[in-house]
């Protein structure tokens, strides 16, 4: 019997620690983020990925969080914002952690007002956590042109070297339940690419996508941190890692011209990591 | 005799200015007859709008708040007050006969053809009828809170009027709405706006 155990603890603690070690390089003065998307159901899946993701703030320290849309799924009462975003999350709030959202077809714009999801009151809004980079959250259910001068004005403004964009549809995906927002990309695309914007967060799609870059741009697709449509994830050309097997979230690390990232599985396993650095103003990619 | 060119000048300019104007507004009306039909969209916009102002001044501010309950208290009570303000309202107040075959005209441009398969297909996305949530139409009528809101595409946006903040225009299956963005509420729709296939 005791060699059975010595055997398992073999086998199974190693690969405990393997797929619990953190590849971001905790770099000094660095910028440490997390993303999670398509969060606000209340089941047990949302809150298992809370809790791995409240796990490795002890090993990452991060800063804030990048909610990806679908903050709130059904109703949105005072008791859905309870058991939808605050309990899961509640160490994080606690702990004074910033939650910066963006709009999914899911939510009620109003929700803009609540404070927890720090968007100054507004459909769509830029922050600066840091000299060098700048996010700007969209809201794509409506892209009207009051919002895409918006965009322009503000990311010309600025002299960010990272300017990243998040929002809740994904401008490309291998996605087969959605696929990807062409109609949204034809408008959007070309001022992201007239103001050099070097990555793009989005959600809807239930699982994790990081895709070859296009036309310079890094595209992430993290809507899986709470619903998954598990293996819905088509084989394309455009996919460079893609996880549909399970819930994630996806940690970041921004240190000078370098951004590190590293995509979680509830289960704490690493499914993705690498970095992304800039040179001459444009990213250029290794992945782990 | 400066004086007296510069008088009969000036008479002149009196004398046609109105009637070359008259004829550049017939004109414009000639070349753009959807001009009318876009102001007296926008007018009626306009007093929605005002509307939705002094019904503001009777609920409380709407500020930033860690209470969502506080949210929900005020879209409701802005809801409540509009519709009280505007009982009588009908389908058709604010997409009167005239403006409503404009936006059919834009929207089934914008969607017909092998282009517009790709925009038929983006008003699916977060459509509530996609997704299987009821939504009664009707003016007035809440948009249900647990229903989730179209994409709306944004080439076919940036050709139908701007609006106000206070409004926004989604997609209910193939019905397009006009929304209230604040009190949540449907002020007006147009049935069947986007072609079946």
């Amino acid at each position: 019997m005791r060699s059975v155990i010595s055997l398992w603890l073999l086998v199974v603690f190693p690969q405990l620690a393997w797929s619990q070690q953190l590849t971001l390089p905790l770099v000094r003065d660095s910028l440490r983020f997390a993303v999670i998307g398509d969060t606000g159901t209340g089941t047990t899946s949302q809150y298992q990925v809370g809790k791995t993701l409240i796990e490795y703030r002890s090993k990452f320290p991060y800063e804030f969080v990048l909610m990806l849309g679908d903050n709130l799924y059904g109703n949105e009462d005072a008791k859905d914002f309870e058991k939808k975003f605050e309990r899961p999350y509640r160490p994080l709030l606690d702990a004074g952690i910033k939650f910066y959202a963006a709009l999914g077809n899911h939510d009620d714009p109003n929700q803009r007002f609540y404070k927890l999801f720090n968007m100054s009151g507004e459909r769509y809004y830029s922050f600066r956590p840091k000299a060098g980079v700048r996010f700007f959250a969209l809201d794509s259910n409506y892209m009207d042109k009051k919002q895409l001068e918006w965009l322009d004005k503000e990311l010309s403004g600025s002299v960010s070297d990272w300017k990243i964009c998040f929002f809740h549809h994904p401008l490309y995906s291998s996605g087969e339940k959605h696929g990807p927002a062409v109609e949204l990309r034809k408008i959007l695309e070309p001022v992201l690419l007239k103001h050099n914007v070097s990555v793009v967060f989005a959600g809807h799609e239930h699982f994790y996508e990081r895709l070859k870059p296009q036309k310079g741009i890094y595209h992430f697709t993290q809507g899986g941190s709470a619903k998954l449509r598990e293996g819905n994830l088509a084989k394309t050309d455009l996919t460079d890692k893609g996880f549909d097997q399970d819930n994630s979230f996806t940690l970041v690390e921004i240190a000078g011209d370098q951004l590190y990232f590293q995509t979680i599985s509830r289960s704490g396993k690493t499914v993705d990591s690498g970095v992304i650095r800039r040179t001459n103003g444009k990213p250029d990619s290794t992945n782990q | 005799m400066k004086t007296k060119a510069g008088v009969s000048g000036l008479i002149l300019f009196l004398i046609f200015t109105p009637v070359v104007l008259g004829a550049f507004q017939q004109d414009d009306k000639r070349t753009n007859p959807d001009a009318l039909i876009l102001k007296e969209f926008n007018d009626r916009v306009t007093q929605y709008v005002e509307l939705h102002k002094r019904a503001e001044k009777d609920v409380p501010k709407l500020k930033r708040t860690d209470d969502p309950a506080q949210i929900n208290a005020r879209e409701e009570a802005l809801a409540s007050a509009i519709r009280q303000a505007r009982s009588q309202a009908r389908a058709g107040d604010v997409f009167f006969p005239e403006a409503r075959e404009l936006f059919l005209r834009i929207i089934r441009g914008e969607s017909k053809g092998t282009d517009g398969a790709r925009v038929r297909a983006a008003i699916k996305e977060g459509n509530p009828r996609s997704e299987g949530s009821p939504v009664r139409l009707g003016t007035n009528a809440v948009y249900p809170d647990g229903a989730p809101l179209s994409l709306v595409p944004p080439a076919l946006l940036l050709k139908l009027p701007q609006l106000p903040k206070e409004l926004d225009y989604r997609f209910v299956g193939r019905h397009l709405i006009l929304r209230d963005a604040k009190a949540n509420i449907i002020v007006d729709y147009i049935l069947d706006a986007v072609p079946a296939t």
